[in-house]
């Protein structure tokens, strides 16, 4: 709404100077329209360029106001009255005053009229619904008295806001106090939502205001706001705290928790749910990822170079005959020196099991830890002729309540296993096994 | 985000209070220490808040993720595609029963009771694929329950040592399962 609201001639602005008070006056009587801004925001757009400030809205108020000067030439007295009038209670006294606007019922008789003598072709026809808005909105008015309660610097903000209203033109006597300080506070970071505080409590008293009109339409942008939720809590309480800076802390801090569940996610072995875990469990996952990532590239490398071999010594088999054999072999021996060591090391666990694979060249040692069992021995040396490790060295036994066994095996030449394929594969036997076999109390 | 109560200062209020704050100043540090880690680690950074290094963080992985597919699909297709190569390139292997020959070693098994319910068990096998294997199918087809095991391998023989505990009921005759493993053995 802001952003629409900004579409007044800036240009205006030097001329309307000795204009400002008639500013405040028209902006109060254009409450009882806020219940159903859209409507008339769209009128104004029609009649207004884009100018997105602060200063623009004040120009534009300013500019409404000059206007406004021009149709009421003799009516200048009557200004002086409602600049006087600084009190939202007296409202009613304005009614009077206004009489020779020939207003109807509405608590601001001024305002219907007004648009009449603007003949802005576009506008007027919003003459009627302006009527109609003022009429309704109880609400508006209940919130207008929770206004009055305030200082006149708030009370100029709650103009301030209302002069944001794109049913400017409809304006009204002003008061030139309030407007001066409105005036004065626009440049000042307008609608900073819930930030500067340079201004008093002008903006965020204003942002609140528009809140608590909010909440009878949508019609803000909730992205102003950043949040959708209950409008009703928003607005200033009665004891003067910042609600609207609760809720974007509120929203802050959901966006923040969806963020650390989603982190969770990602993490194979998700253990407590608290933050400071959560963030553990991800840096050691991404250091697991990262040795994944180097030990492949380097058993890629391996593979490629023995492809290359292979493809040499096919080659010179038709050119060297005998010298092959003696050939071949020193060549697989080199892929074994430093710099293409292949290691990982890899950390899984499981509900009730818990697996530690590291390699080394090919070397494969992998550490089980398991809830009492049987048979598991028998499964892990069936996984591990699976995936062609020749298994040399085996030893554990029971601990307490668990399992706990190492096991020492040799990759076959050539092989791309890897360790988190070993792991995984390890942890899903595993947990098939504890799934199809009951638990006995015997064990 | 913590909220600060105002009490009345009890000796025993400050105690609770100035333990949880502690406590809680404890519980915070970690937490940001920990995000500091997290953000060291994680190469592309834009903003330097805690919800930015999460979104970086999430980001980072799902990266490190798909570059481990992609290298392990490329492993995998280089893999098939040299599979008639491998066949043509074989280290030699050590003969095992030749080696054992060498040595001298001779396959066995030993059985032998310990306080009436436990089993020392010792075998000593040609080393061949899949022979551990078969002889912890035998180990769980007999009711065995590990309470530990110790097997190495050393030229081209295999040794396991293990004590182990029944199961079912009574135990069944010491030579009778010395019988069943020596027969398991042969058939390696």
């Amino acid at each position: 709404m802001y952003e629409e609201i900004g579409c007044f001639d800036l240009s205006n602005m030097q001329q309307q100077e000795g204009l400002i008070q008639a500013e405040d006056g028209f902006s109060q009587t254009h409450i009882p329209n806020y219940s159903n801004p859209t409507f008339s925001m769209e009128e104004h757009l029609n009649y207004n360029q884009n100018h997105p400030t602060q200063q623009d809205v004040a120009a534009a108020v300013l500019e409404m106001e000059f206007q406004q000067q021009i149709m009421q030439q003799g009516e200048t007295h009557l200004m002086q009255e409602i600049v006087n009038d600084s009190n939202w209670q007296e409202m009613s006294n304005f009614n009077g005053n206004m009489n020779q606007y020939s207003l109807p019922e509405t608590p601001y008789p001024t305002t219907p009229d007004l648009l009449n003598m603007f003949s802005l072709p576009r506008c007027s026809s919003s003459t009627a619904s302006l009527l109609h808005s003022a009429q309704k909105s109880p609400n508006f008015l209940a919130s207008l008295g929770r206004l009055g309660d305030l200082n006149p610097v708030d009370g100029a903000l709650a103009s301030a806001s209302v002069v944001y209203d794109p049913l400017l033109p409809l304006n009204l006597p002003p008061q030139p106090p309030l407007l001066r300080e409105l005036f004065h506070s626009l440049p000042h970071g307008g609608y900073a939502m819930g930030g500067s505080r340079t201004s008093g409590s002008l903006f965020p008293g204003v942002v609140d205001e528009r809140d608590v009109n909010g909440g009878d339409g949508r019609h803000f942008d909730n992205g102003v706001f950043g949040f959708t939720g209950d409008m009703d809590c928003i607005g200033k309480n009665r004891d003067g705290n910042d609600t609207k800076h609760l809720t974007t802390e509120r929203h802050k801090r959901v966006l923040l928790n969806d963020k650390f569940m989603s982190l969770r996610s990602l993490v194979p072995n998700p253990t407590k749910k608290d933050r400071a875990s959560v963030v553990g469990d991800a840096i050691e996952y991404i250091n697991e990822l990262k040795r994944t990532v180097n030990e492949l590239k380097v058993l890629a490398e391996k593979k490629r170079s023995c492809k290359e071999r292979l493809k040499r010594a096919k080659r010179g088999d038709d050119t060297m005959e005998g010298n092959i054999d003696t050939g071949s072999l020193d060549d697989m021996k080199q892929p074994y020196n430093v710099s293409s060591l292949r290691c990982s090391w890899l950390h899984r666990k499981s509900k009730n099991t818990e697996v530690d694979v590291r390699i080394v060249d090919d070397e494969v040692t992998v550490k089980l830890v398991q809830q009492k069992r049987i048979n598991s021995l028998l499964f892990v040396s069936k996984v591990l002729e699976e995936l062609q490790l020749d298994l040399h060295h085996v030893s554990g036994g029971l601990i307490g309540d668990y399992y706990s066994f190492l096991f020492n095996s040799k990759l076959c030449e050539g092989s791309i296993v890897n360790a988190s394929a070993i792991a995984n594969k390890l942890i899903e036997v595993m947990d098939k096994q504890y799934a199809a076999v009951p638990p006995t109390s015997s064990y | 985000m913590e909220k600060r109560k105002h009490i009345d200062s009890d000796d025993e209020d400050d105690k609770y209070k100035s333990k949880n704050l502690e406590a809680e100043r404890r519980r915070r540090k970690k937490l940001n220490d920990r995000l500091l880690e997290l953000r060291s680690l994680v190469p592309i950074i834009t903003n330097m808040n805690k919800a930015t290094i999460i979104t970086d963080a999430v980001t980072y992985i799902e990266e490190l993720q798909r570059h481990v597919k992609d290298l392990s699909d490329q492993l995998l297709e280089m893999d098939a595609n040299c599979v008639n190569e491998k066949e043509t390139t074989k280290i030699e292997e050590i003969d095992s029963a030749k080696e054992m020959k060498t040595w001298g070693i001779e396959p066995e098994v030993q059985v032998t009771s310990i306080d009436g319910t436990r089993l020392w068990i010792k075998i000593v096998y040609q080393k061949v694929k899949g022979g551990f294997t078969k002889i912890m199918e035998a180990m769980s087809v007999l009711g065995f329950e590990l309470t530990d095991i110790s097997v190495t391998t050393s030229k081209g023989a295999i040794l396991v040592t293990s004590c182990v505990e029944g199961t079912r009921g009574g135990l069944p005759d010491v030579d009778q399962i010395k019988e069943l493993l020596s027969e398991i053995i042969k058939s390696i």
